[in-house]
């Protein structure tokens, strides 16, 4: 079992004296589903954009796909591992100016410098994997959110990643539009991607995730394997999280 | 009651507005006296050009009537239409080597540039000039270096602080003290360069505002997809920046154009600067109504071919309207 994410010590701090991140420590094997879940302002979104330098550390160190990441935040790791990890947002950001397929050519053609007409040709395999193939010469806001979320998806698989990140990818749906985006990430999953995901749907975490990791005010407050995470929780802190979600 | 009261009203501004309307009409075909204008088309066309040369600035203007027309008119798709842009680029260098001459063409001195021909170098020239100005100023204000952010918003605090007839009395009159003798600058030349500088600092403000309603997530996500900051830039940023710029960029276009007609107190015969010449003419003695409808028609007509051209491209750059 090799391990994709090596993480040690994190701290990140926003304003002095409160902790963001306060210690965490985690490992995630290759091709392993890791479900971060806790309440708002745990430091879960803070955690996951940390392994690909979208925030910089204030301590420990983290290692990515054998890159090394720590406090000093060179560039040079940071674009070496944003071109192995995919990452999807909760507002899904995609570009408003671009076509779908443009969206999604993009970084193959102009950072992987890969010829046009390959980079559509992968591109329009990955919409037909989302099921939303016909929407690709629609733009960004002729879509519903699901669909915008399966764009974006679609957009960081178009890269080949060998780590997904998803920060909370379905909170800002309608609920009736939940459904076809875990749909998409439980495929992923069962292809064998390595997936990080913060999310608050529990029945994706209970069926999907290998592991499911609690945090609670920059700490991980404990780490199981979902069928004990969800029935009987260590913790007293996760039974109070649990016994409100539901 | 009322209705009385009504009526009269509407009786009375009829009788105001056919008034008007008539006397305007009188003046215009029976009373005015067009002859400074016909007379004189070629003068406020071209100035002073040479008169055996006259062909070259009136191909570059037809050439641009052709171009105005086939960007509004034309089809939408076609072969041509993936070059416009580039097409619309190369109008300024072509007109300037129409005008100027040199490479095959005989050279004409910039004394010898005139009229409306002279009225939209300027324009253009200094417009093309203002635009990557403007941008690299707003992104110098946005800068995390704080040298070069200080030193943008100096210089665009600065520029917006002095009027524009004192930055181009600056270019006329005091630029060519300072260099050193034998090296001059030519009016022309002169008169883009004050124009483009000032313009930019306004382009800046128009750009900065765009750039500030593209939200931080866009360069997020252009990060995580492995783009340099150049190309998230260049890629993601600026296009909509500019798109969302445009409105007021149209506003700065207009503006420039009719500022032009500053150079005519510093003594470049542009449009009005011909004019005012032509009524210096005992011939012409006091038509001064005739000319000055007639150039007012004459920027009106120009600042509306801009304005449909801006509002065309806005409908262009619009990804719901646009059928690509």
């Amino acid at each position: 079992m090799t391990v994709a994410i090596r993480a040690t010590d994190l701290v990140k701090s926003y304003t002095p004296g409160s902790r963001a991140l306060d210690g965490v420590s985690l490992e995630v094997a290759s091709g392993e589903v890791l479900v971060v879940m806790g309440p708002s302002g745990s430091g879960k979104s803070t955690l996951i954009r940390t392994f690909n330098g979208l925030e910089k550390l204030d301590g420990g160190e983290l290692d990515v796909l054998g890159v090394r990441l720590d406090a000093a935040h060179e560039e040079r790791p940071v674009c070496e591992i944003r071109r192995r990890v995919g990452m999807v947002f909760q507002q899904f950001n995609l570009f408003p100016h671009l076509s779908i397929l443009d969206n999604i050519t993009l970084a193959p053609v102009k950072v992987q410098k890969r010829p046009k007409v390959q980079a559509e040709q992968r591109a329009i395999e990955l919409l037909d994997q989302m099921g939303i193939r016909e929407q690709a010469h629609k733009f960004p806001a002729q879509l519903s959110g699901g669909q915008q979320q399966r764009v974006a998806i679609a957009r960081a698989l178009a890269l080949d990643p060998e780590v997904m990140l998803f920060d909370e990818p379905t909170s800002a749906l309608d609920p009736e539009r939940v459904k076809e985006v875990l749909d998409a990430m439980r495929q992923l999953a069962r292809d064998g991607m390595t997936m990080v995901v913060v999310t608050h749907e529990l029945g994706f975490a209970r069926e999907v995730a290998d592991r499911v990791m609690f945090m609670d005010q920059g700490q991980v407050v404990e780490t199981s394997d979902p069928a004990s995470f969800f029935t009987n929780a260590r913790e007293e802190r996760s039974r109070r999280f649990l016994s409100q979600m539901v | 009651m009322n209705r009385w009261l009504n009526r009269s009203v509407t009786l009375v501004l009829t009788a105001l507005i056919g008034w008007g309307v008539w006397s305007v009409l009188h003046w215009l075909l029976l009373a005015a006296d067009w002859q400074v204008v016909v007379s004189n088309l070629p003068l406020y066309v071209v100035g002073s050009y040479p008169v055996d040369q006259r062909w070259r600035p009136l191909l570059w203007m037809i050439a641009l009537v052709v171009l105005i027309g086939f960007t509004l008119l034309g089809p939408r798709r076609g072969p041509l239409q993936r070059w416009l842009p580039l097409i619309w680029l190369a109008m300024a260098p072509l007109g300037l080597w129409l005008v100027a001459g040199g490479m095959m063409l005989e050279p004409v001195s910039t004394r010898d540039w005139g009229g409306f021909t002279l009225t939209l170098l300027l324009t253009f020239g200094s417009g093309l000039l203002a635009l990557p100005i403007g941008v690299l100023l707003a992104l110098g204000r946005r800068s995390r270096l704080p040298v070069l952010r200080l030193s943008s918003t100096a210089y665009i605090e600065l520029m917006r602080a002095v009027p524009l007839i004192a930055v181009l009395f600056f270019g006329q009159l005091l630029i060519p003290l300072f260099l050193p003798p034998g090296l001059e600058i030519n009016r022309v030349l002169r008169a883009v360069l004050a124009f483009a500088f000032f313009a930019a600092a306004y382009i800046a403000e128009d750009v900065r505002g765009g750039l500030q309603a593209i939200p931080p997530t866009q360069r997020e996500a252009a990060a995580v997809l492995g783009l340099s900051e150049w190309q998230s830039l260049q890629l993601v940023v600026l296009p909509q920046a500019l798109r969302i710029a445009l409105p007021s960029l149209t506003n700065q276009a207009v503006g420039l154009l009719q500022n032009t007609s500053l150079m005519a107190i510093l003594g470049l015969v542009e449009l009005l600067g011909i004019s005012r010449s032509l009524l210096a003419n005992p011939v012409f003695i006091g038509r001064f109504l005739e000319v000055y409808l007639w150039l007012a028609a004459v920027y009106w007509l120009a600042c509306t071919a801009m304005a449909l051209l801006a509002r065309h491209l806005e409908l262009r750059l619009d990804p719901l309207r646009s059928d690509r």
